[in-house]
């Protein structure tokens, strides 16, 4: 293998966990801007009617936003709002809420 | 032939009958809709429909928008501002509803709000207040430890709504209390410690026992309105609308009000108009209070004796909003909106020193002051969205601009200390600058650094001692965050729903932020 080539390769790889690695702050920065009007940062406001998402199972999470995604799981609201999320958006989320205790 | 006619008035009358019903079934849906407004979107809205923290909602202004869309702005709430979501909250119909109302309703004339009405509305929860106790129920040092946090709640009415009480030495919370709708100003008695004045977006006003941290009488001054203010002697509060257009003077103790003004006159382009009513301050200096007419453009300095007569200083600038001491409480710094100026007046002579430069849309906040190398420098910050976003730089003592300071965006208020080397101000621009104040070094007047503190940072404010800064992460950050003043390292984190306005029990010792408490010395 040229050297080139292994610079290439180890570089997509690189890539590759980079995109794969979620980011609890980049979580934290996306969830201000789309969760937290309806679940808060930490919790809902007082008399909402949103489920908390702070402190919730990771796996459970993403499953449930990648199904208001994908409209598998039918909500007006979060159909919507999900629909705009990327995957690495998703994980970044999730990897903020579910660390917040 | 008789019985066509009589057929027909039959059917005339049954139709003009089904007519009548019908109108007055509308009417009633238009009744309820009103209420569910009033309810639920009146305390940013504007009870007149006219706009206040939030856009104007009437026929005028919602022409031609799109019912479906903003149904969906009403369901889930308009991110990156204190729009809340109402899914669950209204109905569908109600939501539907009401947007038809608004959408067919023009602005309605500004409602009445006597002196009797105010007088009607004070609430007693304390009767006798010698029961209550006679120092705080808490530790504490010095009560201008205390940091006072309105936090507005997600839907800045209900049960979040709350003034949240922090011992700025500990950053533990030392109690809260409801207020209904969003808390928005907090005001601290400068003759008694153990008094707090509370308003909230609705003109309502609760005295506040810090002591026991209960509130024990609330009044309701207007529809709305920011425009507080106490005396030196701490026996006068002046409260100020913006609906309907008036101010009240009422005694601190009670809350009965003594004295009504409206407030109306000569715009700066020669124009009567009746006025919103901007700033209102009491100073160290003298048993007065000044307050801004915000459309009228003008200051009347009213004097706390016999009949509260007025001396109104005209032609200050146009679009009057927040201002700030100086010089002993002898001079009042305003800011006007719409002629990117901030006069300064002579609260003694009562007339105009001199108009400054000050950027785009200023708007000071509190403003703040500090005293560098012999200078009193005057810093003033603007939430105008313009090409050139800067803090501007006064000698006040000179009364002439120092410098016009770059920064990252628009800027909502300005917070310095004596002890702490840097003037934080709040960026507000709408996107992820939002998140972040920055700090300017009071020598070099230069942004030194740049802090994200999440959410929609704004309102920062230093501890009485100078040791920490205290800021909102606003909505979206559900916390108040805590640095060190020097090494800018955060070392606590108060959680509670949207907090926006910080106010520290030690701005009655310095006056406007930044100055020593020398400076009211000065005054006596």
């Amino acid at each position: 293998m040229k050297i080139t080539q292994l610079i290439v390769l180890l570089a997509g790889l690189l890539a590759f966990a980079s995109s794969q690695a979620a980011s609890p702050y980049a979580g934290q920065v996306k969830a201000g801007e789309v969760c937290a009007q309806c679940h808060g940062m930490k919790q809902p406001g007082v008399g909402s009617p949103f489920p908390p998402l702070a402190g919730r199972d990771a796996n459970y999470l993403k499953t449930a936003l990648k199904q208001y995604r994908d409209k598998t799981r039918v909500s007006e609201l979060m159909n919507n709002i999900a629909g705009s999320l990327s995957d690495s958006d998703i994980n970044d989320i999730v990897s903020y809420y579910s660390n917040v205790h | 032939m008789r019985t066509t006619i009589k057929r027909l008035n039959k059917s005339l009358l049954a139709t003009s009958i089904a007519f009548l019903l019908a109108s007055q079934t509308a009417s009633a849906k238009s009744d309820d809709m009103n209420q569910v407004y009033q309810d639920n979107c009146a305390s940013c809205h504007g009870a007149d429909l006219g706009g206040y923290l939030a856009p104007a909602l009437n026929s005028a202004t919602l022409k031609g928008r799109s019912p479906t869309a903003m149904r969906t702005i009403v369901l889930a709430g308009s991110f990156d501002t204190l729009m809340p979501p109402f899914y669950g909250k209204l109905s569908d119909d109600d939501i539907r509803g009401v947007l038809k109302h608004l959408q067919n309703t023009p602005k309605q004339p500004n409602p009445a709000w006597t002196i009797d009405d105010t007088k009607k509305s004070i609430k007693v929860y304390v009767k006798d207040e010698s029961t209550l106790p006679s120092k705080p129920t808490y530790s504490i040092d010095d009560m201008s430890n205390i940091i006072g946090v309105a936090a507005r709640g997600k839907y800045g009415r209900g049960e979040g709504s709350k003034a949240v009480f922090i011992n700025s030495k500990t950053h533990q919370k030392i109690g809260e209390v409801h207020t209904g709708t969003a808390a928005h100003i907090i005001e601290f008695n400068p003759a008694n410690p153990r008094w707090a004045y509370v308003k909230t977006d609705t003109a309502e006003i609760f005295k506040v026992d810090l002591y026991s941290m209960q509130v024990v009488r609330s009044v309701k001054t207007g529809f709305n309105g920011p425009g507080i203010g106490i005396s030196r002697d701490g026996k006068y509060i002046m409260a100020g609308s913006f609906v309907p257009h008036n101010a009240t003077i009422l005694n601190a103790d009670t809350l009965e009000p003594l004295k009504t003004f409206e407030l109306e006159g000569v715009d700066p382009d020669g124009k009567m108009v009746s006025s919103d009513s901007g700033m209102i301050v009491g100073t160290p200096y003298a048993d007065i209070f000044a307050i801004a007419l915000e459309n009228a453009g003008q200051v009347w300095v009213v004097d706390l004796k016999e009949g509260f007569p007025v001396t109104k200083i005209e032609k200050v600038g146009r679009h009057l909003h927040d201002a700030f001491l100086t010089h002993g409480g002898k001079k009042l710094m305003i800011a006007a909106y719409d002629d990117n100026i901030v006069a300064a007046i002579d609260l003694e002579k009562r007339e105009i020193i001199k108009k400054l430069d000050a950027g785009c849309v200023p708007h000071v906040g509190g403003g703040s002051a500090v005293v560098v190398d012999g200078r009193t420098l005057g810093f003033g910050t603007n939430f105008g969205d313009c090409d050139k976003t800067v803090v501007s730089v006064w000698d006040l003592d000179k009364m002439e601009v120092v410098k016009q300071i770059p920064v990252a965006g628009g800027t909502e208020s300005p917070a310095a200390h004596a002890n702490a080397p840097y003037v934080a101000v709040d960026i507000i621009s709408k996107d992820r600058r939002a998140r972040t104040v920055q700090l300017i070094d009071k020598k070099t007047l230069e942004v030194v650094k740049t802090l994200d503190v999440g959410g929609h940072a704004y309102f920062p404010e230093y501890s009485a001692d100078g040791k920490f800064l205290y800021i909102s992460a606003g909505y979206n950050g559900d916390e108040v965050v805590v640095y060190d003043s020097i090494t800018l390292q955060k070392v606590a984190s108060v959680p509670m729903e949207s907090p926006a306005g910080i106010f520290s029990r030690g701005r009655v010792k310095y006056m406007t932020r930044g100055l020593s408490p020398d400076e009211i010395g000065q005054s006596k």
